[in-house]
Order: C-alpha cells, then structure tokens, then sequence
C-alpha cells in the first residue's frame, strides 16, 4: 500500500480516481523529490475543469478559451499533447514520474481522439486543422505533422476519458510525432498562458524558461479529456497541464549574473584534517557527505510569489487544499517561510499551502544534511534502449533492448512509427529472450511469442509506418527486438537544409500493461526510449546546375562537330586564302623581329614549328582536298598559302578550318 | 556541288525553327488563361453598372378614402422625385387601404396615416418597425400634407443618401455632382467607416472579462448576454451570423509601453492619460487570439481594476469605456463591492448596455434615423454598395496585374473566380436596381470573396521568382554553343550565294 502511495503521485491519483467536481474548479500542485542528492525531481500539475455545457456554450472560466475553441473546431473530443526534451536517467533516478504517462519522446508528441464522422478524409481534415491550431498556439512547427508523421495505433493507447456515448458517435485516435523538434522557451510561454494564474501567482511563478530549459530533462503535456459520472450529473471537460522537470542543483542554483563556475573561496572549503599533509597552507576538500542544501528561490530563481486559490473553499472539504508536497526523510529539516506545513500520516511527504496573501513570497529551504536524503527510488517497470545497427548508406537494422528486472512476467505493447524512407523488412523481425543471470553469453536465445501484431506499410511520400507488437516479457530477463531495414533515397528537393545531420526517428512507445495490480487500467505505464538519428546518403546539392552545364557541353559539342563535319570543306593548308588578319599578324611578327634585333632567329622559329604543325594537320585534311580542288576557288587559296602560314601558323588544325573561305 | 551544303543547312535550320523552338516555347512557357479584361475594365471604371436605389413607400391611412389616398400618394411620390439631394434614389409610391398583416413585406417604409383633431402634422418612426406615423387634421389641405410626409420621408433617408454619396465619391461610380454637404459630415462619416469592420457573412464576439486581481474570477455572462446582447443580435442576423464565446482571465497586467494609471489625490480617483487608451490592451500577454473559422473576430473588454487601482476612468472625461476602431469595446468596471467574487447579471447591466451600443458601430450601423428596422435595411444598401465598389476595384486591379506582370501564371481557377465575380456582380447590380436589397447584398458578398480569392491566388505569386532573365541563364549553356555555327554557317552561305549572284549577273 505504502509503495503504492509513492509511486502514484498523490494529484493524479486523486484526479483520476475522483473526476466529480460540480462547480468549475481548479487547483494546482508541486510535488518535489530530491533525487539521488545531486538532481531535484519537480513536477507541476494544473488542472482545470468546466462543465460540458459551459463548454458548449462557448463560456470560458478557467479552461483556456484558445484551447477549448481548437478543440471544438476539430472536433476532438481527448486531446494529449507533449513536449519533451532531455533523458531519463532510469538507472540512477528510478521509475519514471505519474508511470511515464505524463511524458512524451524527445520533440512534440500528440494523440487524440476526432469524431469519425464523415469517414477517413473529413477525419484527416479536422487533424490537419487541429495540429496546424495547436502549432500556432504552442509557437512549435506541430503543422509539420502530415500523413507521413501520423499514424492510428490500435493497442497503444486508451481513451482516459469517460464520454457518455450517443448512438452513432464514433472517435478515431490518431497520433502524430515530431521528432526534430527542439522544445524551448517559446512554448514555455503560451503554456502559462493557458492558466488562470499565467505564472504570475502561485506555484507557475516559479516556471522560468532560463531553469526549465537549463534542466536535464524536462517534459510538459497537456491532456484534455471528458469526464462523465456514473450518476446522472453533468459531464465535465478537465484540462490538466503538467511540467516535470529534473534540475541538476549545482548547476540551477548558480547566480544567474555569474554562470560561470568558479572556485569557492578558499575560507568556504571545509578541508579534511584527516589528510597527514594537511596543514596551515594545504588544504584537501572534504567529499561533501549527504544531500545537498537547496532552496526553491535559489534553485527556480525566484520564491513562490503569491498563490492561486481560485476555487470557492467549501469548509467543509478544507482538507487536501495544499500547493507544494515534498518527498524527503521524515528526519531532515525543512524551513518554510510563509507557508502552512503538515505532515502526511505516514511521515513521508509533508505538505505546504500557501499563504492567500496576493503579493506574499513563500520558499522552502532544506539545510545541508549529513544523513544520506536519498531513499530508495522504485525501481521501473522496464528498462529500454534503442539503437540503429549496421553501416553503409544502403541498408541498416533496428536493435531494441527491453530489460525487465521484476521477478514476474509483463506483457507489453511495443509501438514504433517510422517515416516511408525507413522501410523495415518485416521477415527479418526477431523477438528472442535470454535470462538476465545467464552468464553463458553464447547461449541460444528463445524466441519469444508474438501474441499481437499491427503492421501498417508505409506509402512512399504519404504514410508512416507503423509497428505495434503485443508480447511477455519473461520475469527477470532482455529481450531484444531486432528487424532489417533498407533506407531510402529521397527526392532532390525532400532534404531538409542541414540534410548532413540525418533525420530523426521518432522514440518507440512500450506500454507496461498493468504492473500495479487492483488499478485496472490506470495502472498501466509507459516507457519511451531515446530517438534515434538516421543518416541518409545526402548528395551534392550544387548538383543540379552541374548537371545542366556539362549536359550542355557535351550536347553543344557533339552537335557542332557533327555540323561541321556536314557542312565544312577540307582543304589542304596550302590552299587557305589569306585572311585580312594574316597580314596584320605578320606584320606586327616582322616589327616585333626588327624591335628584338639579334632574336629575329625567335620569331622565324616559331614560324617554322606552326608551319610543320600545319602540315601535319594538313594531312588529316587530305581526304577533303578532292572536293576543294574540284571547287575552283583552290588556285586562289593555294597562291596565298605560304602567307598564310606565316601568319597563322600557331595550330594546324585551326589552319584548315579556317580555309574555307 | 555547293547546294547539297545548302540543302544541309536548310534542313537543320527547319528543324530548329518548326520543331526545337516551338517545343522549347511550348515547354518553358507559363499557362496564362483568358481573363475578360473588357468586362473587368468596364466594371472597375464604373461603365458595367449605374447605382441606383428604388424604394417603394407604402400609404396607409385607414381614414382616408382610397381616391383622395391615392391622389395623396401621387402628390408625395411627385414631391419626392423632384427632390435633387435625394437623387440617388427613385422612389416609388404605393396606396393601400388595409393594414398590412402578412410578415412578408414588399416595401421599404410604410407610413401610417391617422386623423387627430386640431393638431399640426406631426410625424414619429417607430423604434423597431419601419412604420412612420404621421398623424394629422383632417381637415387640413391634402397638398400640405403631402408636402409634410414627402419632407418626413426626406429626413428618413437623408443620412443614408449622404452616407451612400460619401461611399460612391472618389469613385468611377460617382454622379458626378459632389452632394456631401459639409466638411464636417464627412468627417463624421469618414470615423464611422473607419471605425466599422469590414463587410462579413460571419463575425465572432468574444467577451473577456479581465481582472487586474484574482477577483471577481467568475461573471454571470450568459444570462446578461441573452438579456442585453441577443435581442440586437436577432434583427442584425438577417445580414452577418454571429458566434459568442466569452473568457475570464485573471491577473491582466499593464503593457509596459503605457504609463498607466496615476492617482490623482483631489479625487481619490485612478486616472487613466488619453494616450495611454491606445495601449491599453496588452496584446502581448491577453489571450485575445481571434476565433478559429472564417470572418473577423470583435473583441469586447470588461477591464476590473484591482481594489487598490479603484476607481479607475479617463482623465479628463471621467468616462469609463471606448471603442477600439475595427477591434472592438473596453469598458472599465469598478464595481461597487470590490471583494465580491461574481459579477452579477445586474452589475454587468450597464457594461452590456456600452457593448451593445459598441457593436452596431462595429459593425457598421448608421446612427440615424431612430428606427432599427431602416437603419438595417441602410446598412443592407450600404454594404452592397460598398463591396460592389471594392469587388469591381479588385478586378481593376487583377486586369492591370496581368497586364503588367506578363511572366506570372494565370491559373485556370483565376478566370473561373473572374467569370463568377462579374456574374455575381451583373446579378448584384440588377437586383440593386430593382430593390431587392438584400439579395444584392448576398450576390455582392460572393462577388467580393471571389475576387478576392482571385487576386490572392497563391499560385500567381510563385511564378514571379521565375522570370525570363532566370530561363536565359539556365539555357544559354545549351543554346548559345548550339546557335553560334548553325547562325555562322547560314551567314556564310548567304554570303557566298550573293556572290555567285553578283558573279553571275
């Protein structure tokens, strides 16, 4: 019960398990965790609802008006959107926050749920007009998301909602990745739009695009779903927005007009005197022992400014209204200037409201402590990577590795999406197993069952592909999913401009299939592992314009030779007439001599080499002479030829074309 | 000998001249389709159409026999057609005995004649219908009365015609005679059409309530919104659909580019500089985004300034609200009771009352005169005018583009949007002239968006960034060395053949 409690954190536990609030209600929540002394866990949680018929109506309160409007334009009913940058460190932090369902691949991730009807293209119509909305809402390029980016996943999802259906309404869950994109401040910003507070008060003040984006990893989703109770009372739709972010306190906790790390002050430096050279001038720095002291104000940059009680507080129900929980040993200090604290029953969490006070700025300080803070953090369902294996430009093979440290058996959905220009082989999919204790590495691994495939091919240039296999993973061993594929070669045009880089491989998505018992549905977990970079074979780009020179080279250069060829008469050298230029030329041959004095030998030399390459050229024309001594006009050119020669003797072959005069 | 040359020479020169450049023409040419440019021409130089409004003026008088009624009618209907400052329109007079029961109505004003004893004549429009009452002694003399209600009727349709000239001055379209009166009606009449969106089929409204605080956090929107707004809604819906959606955002802050408010302590007041109102609205941070759908958005603001910013007005008028032109409304409201956390339907009583009257000079209604009912059916008029104006501009200039931009394309969907705008507008233009306004007003908005769609054609633009001197450069690789001995062999064969000529002779 107690790991439980842990492991579900106490908002969305409490949101899912009781949807019901009659009036449109909202609340917000921070839940912090010191992981392993060196990285605080802090997760935010906003959440919103309004009544179906508000919603209807086009009355907004607290669920965001922009929001609400996309939603009913597109027709969606459940709308799950995430933003994720950074990796999860399973080894050292544990399970991942809310059972990773709060969470999304590196880039945008978003599923939804659109009304079916008028078939396959108005659907594809109202996702067009839905992500092409939420991209210029979130500033992010989430209109990038076309057919090749989406795909319908069968197993991987349900609905979190509970509509209640009318006859005839069918939802169609189609789901969109954007690998490449880079998450930053920019959708930071129109996040806290969307809340009532706006990061002016309460705990969304403390959201501040230089932290969270400084963090090593940090995710931020925003799900809108219908609530219906089981009772006759009115629908609700809940949006709940949450950001979960890993800080590395060192690093967030630096003064932000001085980034740079330095030493500390020598007077700082605790030195231990256990050293035998230690003295009045040495001085080795004691290995910092147990966690590390931090404040909320230094480690967001500011203190919690203000609250955001929005809701009308019944007295009656005053209980569970606290902002900040946090996870820390019941034994370590824990100063909190103007705020309520309380402890949870169990002396795990404690918990802390804020002052109601508008301008009032609470923080929560923890001192260093010599006790090691780190408790043991849940272990993850699974443990998964995902690599690209082979080399060359040609072909490639994909390698995931799925460890499952439990003791008992899980069954799993793994759903990969991949753009056409991957195009796996799907014979070569293998899914073997081996045991986690085996030590025999060259043992044979067993195959394991595939109880489920869903395959969707890919269409060059329209339609991902998709990839969802169902199968157990026996307790305590790894499997290893592996399958070929060949890569494919794109259009001219289809590269981005940093075409080197390779294109991004959206994460493949692994369901746990209820690893907490007793929690049905809910107690699902997801797990996605890192996005891979496919490198292309990328060609020249100034290619085409290449391309048009030397084909019109060689075009031009075989239809001159040919026309030449056709309508030019050979004649021998000496019968080239000579031209007005010869003249000149030699002239200014002469003059040159005579300037020269004793190297007029020079210029007869020359003379007399053009001459002999004339001659030799003159013998390819020989064939020709025929025809031109038929012509009549050879006498002339023959009288003239010696001149000629003189004057033009640089190239044979120039010599007998020029002859035709 | 010498002709197997030519012959040689005249066959390559053939093939190059009957079949490589027309191929080469035929390949890299731009598809330009037809477009009526007579027609376009016509329509933007104002040749294709004459304004012109007939309105049909109903009698009644119950009292009144049916001979002396219509003998009234005529004397009216004569008055008013003599008028020169009305002379846009043509007016047309009909008689009938029986109130009109059916809902279905053929005319455009009826006047009501009813007998009062020993009263001058005195006249009232209706706040809703488009009656006017006249009432007057019967004994009085039948031209004078005639005379009364044709200077009634004038006065009715007075700010129409005024506001019609306006539109059509400056225009191809103009009468020629300038009849706007003063310089000072023109500026009213220029505000009013600055202020006014643009004509659409659809505009969304979207009430925010903006709290400086974190209360009031909640308003009791709708039942105000059905008390105040939807009454007026429902007549103007006859010419734009209207959605509504309202929001409540909480902490608003202040644009940092304004000054904001100053307290002034002889008033304990909050004032707000008249320079400041252009900024008041903080774009940045205000999740005022326009509705998703066609048609543009009209934004109303209830501003709640926080208890320690209150009482908060303009500075030197002491108002409290002001019309953004072509956006929408502010209203600051500084509520009574301060730590109240809902607006009731009655604190917001006033505020509708200011958006209300914010949104028909949003949307362009006139002022005057009184009646509801005829000032919609003056927008009606107006609007069709106007977007016949701006469609047949449009056109203008798409037929002086192509005419100057001979490399862009001209796709087929262009002279198809073309052919539809000039038939909508033939359409337009009849049923203006034949006083089905209202229909004018639907052909003409079609008119209008597909001229629109025509000249904004996307794929027009992208043959720009291809032009002749770009074709030249990428071809003269393979042209050039091809052309040079096919041109120099033909010089010289020419040349050689005068000369055999010349030898010869």
């Amino acid at each position: 019960m107690k790991l439980s409690f842990l492991l579900a954190l106490p908002t969305t536990l409490l949101t899912l398990l009781t949807p019901t609030l009659a009036s449109p209600e909202y609340n917000e929540h921070l839940h912090l965790i010191p992981l392993s002394n060196e990285y605080l866990y802090a997760g935010f949680n906003f959440t919103s609802t309004t009544s179906q018929s508000a919603y209807r109506a086009n009355n907004y309160r607290y669920f965001p008006r922009s929001l609400g409007q996309i939603l009913q334009y597109s027709r969606a009913s459940e709308l799950h959107l995430r933003f994720a940058l950074g990796r999860w460190d399973e080894e050292t932090w544990g399970a991942r926050p809310r059972h990773g369902r709060r969470e999304g691949g590196t880039g945008v991730e978003l599923w939804a749920w659109i009304d079916a009807e008028g078939g396959t293209e108005a659907v594809e119509e109202r996702w067009s007009a839905l992500v092409n909305s939420l991209s210029g809402l979130f500033c992010a390029s989430l209109n990038f998301i076309d057919g090749t980016k989406t795909i319908r996943p069968v197993l991987s999802f349900d609905s979190e909602g509970t509509s209640r259906s009318t006859a005839g309404s069918k939802q169609l869950l189609l789901h969109g990745t954007l690998a490449n994109e880079v998450v930053c401040t920019e959708n930071l910003t129109p996040f806290l739009k969307l809340l009532p507070c706006k990061g002016k008060a309460g705990i969304s003040s403390l959201l501040d695009g230089h932290k969270v984006f400084d963090a090593n990893w940090q995710t931020m989703s925003i799900d809108v779903r219908p609530i219906c109770p089981a009772s006759d009372a009115e629908c609700m739709i809940e949006v709940q927005q949450t950001a979960d972010v890993v800080l590395d306190l060192e690093r967030s906790m630096r003064p932000r007009d001085d980034p740079i790390p330095r030493p500390q002050p020598i007077a700082e430096i605790e030195c231990d005197e256990g050293k035998h050279y230690h003295g009045g001038d040495t001085c080795y720095p004691k290995r910092k022992q147990g966690a590390k002291r931090w404040s909320l104000s230094k480690v967001f940059g500011s203190p919690v400014i203000g609250s955001c009680h929005l809701s009308e507080r019944n007295d009656g129900e005053a209980e569970e209204k606290w902002d900040i929980s946090l996870e820390v040993p019941s034994e370590h200090i824990v100063e909190a200037s103007a705020m309520q604290d309380s402890l949870t029953s169990d002396d795990q969490i404690r918990l802390y409201r804020l002052s109601e006070s508008r301008t009032q700025r609470s923080d929560l300080s923890l001192p260093h402590q010599y006790e090691s803070g780190s408790r043991l953090r849940p272990q993850p369902a699974l443990y998964a990577t995902r690599q690209i294996t082979g080399h060359g430009q040609e072909r490639g093979g994909m390698h995931a590795v799925l460890r499952n440290p439990h003791p008992y058996a899980q069954q799993i959905i793994y759903l990969e999406t991949l753009p056409w220009f991957l195009r796996p082989y799907m014979h070569t999919l293998k899914v073997n197993h081996r045991f986690n204790s085996t030590e025999d590495k060259s043992a044979r691994p067993v195959d394991v069952f595939l109880e489920k495939i869903f395959y969707t091919p890919a269409i060059d240039r329209s339609r991902a592909t998709k990839v969802e296999v169902m199968f157990t993973i026996p307790p305590e061993s790894t499997v290893e999913l592996t399958y070929d594929f060949e890569k494919a070669v794109l259009r001219y045009t289809e590269y981005p401009p940093d075409a080197n880089r390779g294109f991004d491989i959206a994460a493949a998505v692994i369901r746990v299939l209820g690893s907490i018992k007793g929690l049905g549905r809910e107690g699902d977990s997801y797990i996605r592992t890192t996005s891979l970079l496919l490198p292309l074979p990328t060609p020249d780009f100034s290619m085409p314009y290449n391309v048009i020179i030397l084909t019109s080279t060689v075009i031009a250069l075989g239809f001159g030779s040919i026309f030449n060829l056709l309508v030019r008469r050979f004649v021998l050298v000496e019968e080239i007439p000579k031209g007005p230029l010869a003249g000149l030329v030699a002239r200014v041959k002469v003059g040159l001599g005579k300037l020269r004095g004793g190297k007029g030998e020079w210029a007869e030399g020359a003379g007399g080499a053009g001459g002999a390459g004339g001659a030799g050229g003159a013998g390819s024309a020989n064939r020709a002479h025929e025809d031109a001594a038929a012509d009549g006009e050879a006498r002339r050119a023959g009288q003239t030829g010696v001149n000629g020669r003189v004057g033009e003797g640089k190239d044979g072959l120039t010599n007998v074309e020029r002859k035709d005069r | 000998m010498g002709w197997t040359r030519r012959w040689i020479i005249i066959a390559f020169w053939v093939v190059v001249a009957c079949l490589g450049l027309p191929y080469w023409i035929w390949t890299t040419s731009i598809h330009r389709s037809h477009l009526p440019l007579g027609m376009m021409n016509s329509w933007a130089e104002g040749k294709a159409c004459q304004m012109s409004y007939p309105l049909h003026i109903r009698l009644s008088a119950p009292d009144l026999g049916e001979q002396a009624g219509s003998l009234l009618a005529e004397g009216v209907m004569r008055r008013m057609n003599e008028l020169t400052d009305l002379q846009l329109y043509t007016f047309k007079l009909s008689y009938n005995d029986s109130l009109p029961t059916s809902t279905e109505r053929d005319w455009d004003l009826l006047v009501l004649l009813s007998e009062e004893q020993n009263t001058n004549p005195e006249a009232s429009l209706r706040s809703w219908a488009p009656v006017l009452d006249v009432r007057y002694d019967p004994n009085s003399d039948t031209n004078t009365l005639a005379t009364f209600i044709s200077q009634e009727v004038r006065t009715v349709f007075e700010y129409e015609h005024e506001s019609l000239t306006y539109l059509l001055n400056d225009t191809p379209y103009a009468t020629g005679k300038d009849t706007t009166s003063s310089l000072e009606g023109k500026t009213r009449l220029d505000a009013r059409t600055t202020r006014a969106f643009k004509y659409a089929s659809m505009y969304h409204l979207t009430f925010s309530l903006f709290t400086s605080s974190a209360s009031p956090s909640s308003w009791d929107v709708d039942e105000a919104l059905n008390k105040y707004i939807t009454p007026l809604l429902q007549p103007l819906s006859k010419i734009s659909k209207f959605t509504i959606n309202t929001q409540v955002q909480l902490h608003a802050s202040f644009s940092p580019s304004i000054a904001g408010p100053m307290h002034d302590a002889t008033s304990g007041k909050w004032l707000l500089q008249k320079t400041d109102l252009s900024g008041f609205v903080n774009a940045a941070e205000w999740p005022l985004s326009p509705s998703i759908g066609a048609g543009p958005t009209i934004n109303f603001v209830l501003y709640v300034p926080s208890v320690e910013q209150s009482p908060l007005e303009i500075a030197e008028t002491g108002g409290t609200s002001w019309l953004v032109p072509q956006w929408g409304g502010v209203q600051i409201l500084n509520p009574s009771d301060m730590q109240s956390a809902t607006l009731s339907a009655g604190d917001l009583e006033q505020v509708m009352l200011t958006f209300a009257d914010h949104l028909t000079a949003l949307v362009g209604l006139p002022p005057s005169p009184q009646s509801l009912a005829l000032r919609l059916s003056s927008l009606t008029r107006e609007r069709a005018t106007s977007l016949i104006l701006s469609a047949s501009s449009t056109l203008g200039a798409l037929a002086r583009l192509t005419l100057k931009l001979t490399s862009i394309s001209i796709p087929d969907s262009v002279a198809k949007s073309v052919d539809e705008t000039i038939a909508r507008l033939d359409q337009a233009c009849l049923d203006l002239r034949e006083g089905r306004f209202d229909s004018a007003l639907s052909n003409a908005r079609i008119a209008n968006d597909e001229a629109e769609r025509a000249f904004f054609e996307p794929s027009m633009v992208g043959q720009v960034y291809f032009p002749d001197e770009h074709k030249v450069a990428v071809y003269v690789p393979l042209l050039g060395p091809m052309a040079v001995p096919l041109v120099m062999a033909a010089l010289k064969e020419l040349r050689k053949l005068r000369a055999a000529k010349l030898k010869s002779a």
